[in-house]
């Protein structure tokens, strides 16, 4: 009972960041009717944007080391204990400008590719067929990954975490549970950003204007919805969702192309739960991340990489338009 | 049109090669074909027979995504199964003492028949899904599939993550160990192949997978069953993946799981792009673009730069980003593919001289 409740912890952690990688995918889907294959592969530039501006150029010479240093801080770390709770805070407390620096350039940076991809290989698109634009970003999976490992040629490298790392344990029902603090703190971040945004998505103009342009394009245009906009906005959303997500994901499993990949569990986990649905995403996002943890702990690691697809598979078999997903009504 | 191609009988029209500019172009890439291994060197061979395991496979694809509708992201994995199947078969074959001189004619059709049956069972999903949800579908059924081969549990026949090596195919006694021997037999395969599918799509079944492809709510109301055609549609496709997965067994000594990932799955896909969907030579002229742009790069890239290691770090993730700019490239400019291209040239030289274009 105790080592379920533990791996169901760590699933729900990972079920976390899953959603809010979904995210990205569903607000794409829901503005712009385009299934984004690529997504992995932007958030994969997400992490190392925040790789670069966090760990690489406040180590080089002429740039600020962007450390917090005042004397009782260098005082308290020499005198904490290694691997202690204080040490932990201590260390997350003295890299938080570079956290803070790392994450603004990563989004901002994420953003601006966002809007190049979208301002000029998907608008001249618009109104043509779906077919033509999910197949350029199969076409931009490739551009990217080349793209990363031209401009970042080293291996896998580690970053800071957003949040402190100490190791937390605490005992539930008689049996002990350890969880790393920053996971904890992440799935917090994920949750409170995936909730606040589908709130903002229901309540707000622009994303009324979303919606509405999801439903028909030409007469949200005729209506005064600038449509390109709305798409521009998606796009943006979803990268800067993606980039914090690179960033935790990159803590937490270090910098890699293996990050890329990731994207395509992600966009199981998005069909499972319907493409236009968010509460059915976050419910398989969650599903998932349990599910894993699951197989890792009954049938070993390696079985992690295929539940999402497993679980996937399933699904659509029994009912094809995900979960929660709305059936499309088609004109013969 | 003008194309001043005057049929007087229906069978003139019906003819697989119904023109003069497509009768000199087959027989003369079939000459090409037949005059390379005696004058060509290894190189041209190497890169020669890449283009045919490709095609075949391209083929496959085409009669999926092209001619039924159905797309796919995951074809690798059947080319993958053609490649271990033909392996493991030989095996088998020698441990039941079949001579090898007769083992290929069991061998390479008992991968293509391995590749059909995975084929209709990854064409389960195509029953209730399309277009985007199949190509997950098909895309997470290439992961479980290479997760397979990878297993511990079945390492005994699939070698695991070290992969597989290979026989080289005895056809009476004549042993095709050297690529130039490999690549008769892949030439002569390819070459059917792309006769084959082009004949299937003059009887019933091939259209009724146009009918599918057009609608197939309609096609359905005119009496195509749609759980058979579209089965039936991947079956084929699948087979001619796992021929080609075969040709690839023979052609290199080893198989590895990590040749048949997602990379391949893309290149098969974007091969059929940058040719053209649902016409006969679209495969082939898109293989010859997606084999040749790398080997082109390194070309240019020597002539700039030399041997330098520089150049050779950088040569790899160039190839990606072209090949990626290829498939951007050819949706946004020319849809239809390089047949478009083609028929346009062709359309020029009927017309020529009265007039252009």
């Amino acid at each position: 009972m105790g080592q379920f409740l533990q791996f169901a912890i760590n699933g729900l952690m990972a079920g976390a960041i899953y959603a809010l990688i979904a995210l990205g995918i569903v607000a794409i889907y829901k503005a712009t009717r385009v299934v984004n294959f690529a997504h992995g592969y932007v958030i994969m530039i997400g992490a190392y944007l925040y790789y670069t501006f966090a760990v690489i150029l406040p180590s080089a010479p002429w740039f600020p080391d962007l450390l917090f240093q005042p004397d009782w801080l260098v005082e308290a770390k020499s005198k904490a204990q290694m691997f202690s709770p204080e040490a932990a805070w201590l260390a997350w407390l003295e890299k938080l400008p570079r956290i803070i620096f790392g994450l603004i350039c990563a989004i901002i940076g994420s953003s601006i590719l966002a809007r190049l991809i979208e301002r000029f290989l998907m608008r001249p698109l618009l109104g043509q067929s779906n077919f033509a634009m999910i197949m350029i970003t199969v076409g931009l999976i490739s551009v990217l990954s080349g793209a990363k490992s031209m401009i970042w040629t080293g291996d896998a490298a580690s970053v800071p975490h957003l949040a402190p790392n100490p190791a937390l344990r605490f005992e539930v029902f008689g049996s002990k549970i350890f969880i790393f603090g920053a996971n904890l703190v992440s799935m917090g971040l994920a949750l409170v950003i995936f909730a606040a945004i589908v709130i903002w998505l229901r309540r707000s103009t622009s994303g009324v204007a979303m919606r509405a342009a999801s439903e028909d394009q030409s007469t949200a245009y005729s209506m005064g919805i600038s449509v390109p906009r709305v798409f521009a906005n998606a796009w943006v959303l979803a990268a800067a969702t993606g980039a914090i997500a690179g960033a935790i994901l990159a803590a937490r499993d270090g910098v890699s192309p293996a990050l890329g990949l990731f994207g395509f569990s992600v966009l199981a986990i998005v069909l499972m739960g319907g493409l236009d649905s968010f509460v059915g995403v976050f419910i398989s996002a969650m599903a998932v991340g349990i599910l894993e943890a699951l197989a890792q702990w009954q049938l070993g690691g390696d079985w992690v990489e295929i539940t999402p697809y497993v679980a996937v598979l399933i699904v659509i078999l029994i009912r094809p338009h995900g979960l929660l997903g709305q059936k499309e009504i088609e004109r013969i | 049109m003008i194309n001043g191609n005057l049929k007087a009988t229906y069978a003139a029209d019906e003819k697989i090669v119904d023109n003069r500019y497509k009768f000199s172009f087959v027989w003369g890439l079939a000459v090409l074909a037949a005059l390379l291994p005696i004058f060509a060197n290894d190189y041209v061979i190497l890169v020669a027979c890449q283009v045919g395991i490709m095609v075949v496979a391209v083929v496959g694809l085409n009669v999926l995504t092209g001619y039924t509708g159905l797309m796919s992201l995951g074809h690798a994995a059947f080319v993958a199964i053609g490649a271990y199947g033909v392996t493991i078969l030989h095996h088998a074959a020698s441990a039941l003492s079949i001579p090898e001189g007769i083992q290929p004619f069991l061998t390479i059709p008992g991968a293509m028949a391995l590749a059909a049956v995975i084929g209709l069972i990854v064409g389960l999903p195509s029953l209730r899904v399309k277009g985007v949800y199949l190509a997950v579908a098909t895309l997470s059924a290439n992961f479980i599939i290479i997760f397979l081969i990878e297993l511990d549990a079945l390492a005994p026949w699939t070698g695991g993550k070290t992969g597989l090596t290979t026989v080289d195919p005895s056809i009476f006694g004549w042993v095709l160990d050297t690529q130039r021997e490999v690549f008769i037999l892949i030439a002569v395969m390819a070459f059917s192949t792309v006769l084959l599918v082009q004949n299937l799509f003059r009887t019933r079944v091939g259209r009724a997978f146009i009918a599918i492809r057009e609608r197939d709510y309609s096609a359905e109301i005119l009496g195509i069953s749609l759980l058979r055609y579209k089965l039936t549609s991947f079956a084929i496709s699948a087979a001619c993946c796992g021929l080609a997965g075969a040709l690839m067994a023979y052609f290199y000594a080893r198989v590895l799981p990590e040749q048949f990932e997602l990379l391949l799955s893309l290149q098969l896909v974007a091969a059929l792009i940058v040719g053209g969907m649902g016409r006969t030579m679209g495969p082939v002229f898109g293989v010859l673009v997606i084999v040749l742009s790398p080997e082109l790069l390194k070309v240019i890239l020597s002539a700039i730069a030399g041997d330098s290691i520089e150049a050779a770090q950088f040569r790899a993730p160039l190839q990606e980003i072209i090949f990626g700019l290829l498939i951007i490239g050819f949706i946004m400019f020319e849809p239809l593919g390089m047949t478009q291209i083609s028929d346009r040239v062709f359309r020029a030289l009927n017309r020529w001289p009265f007039a252009r274009g």
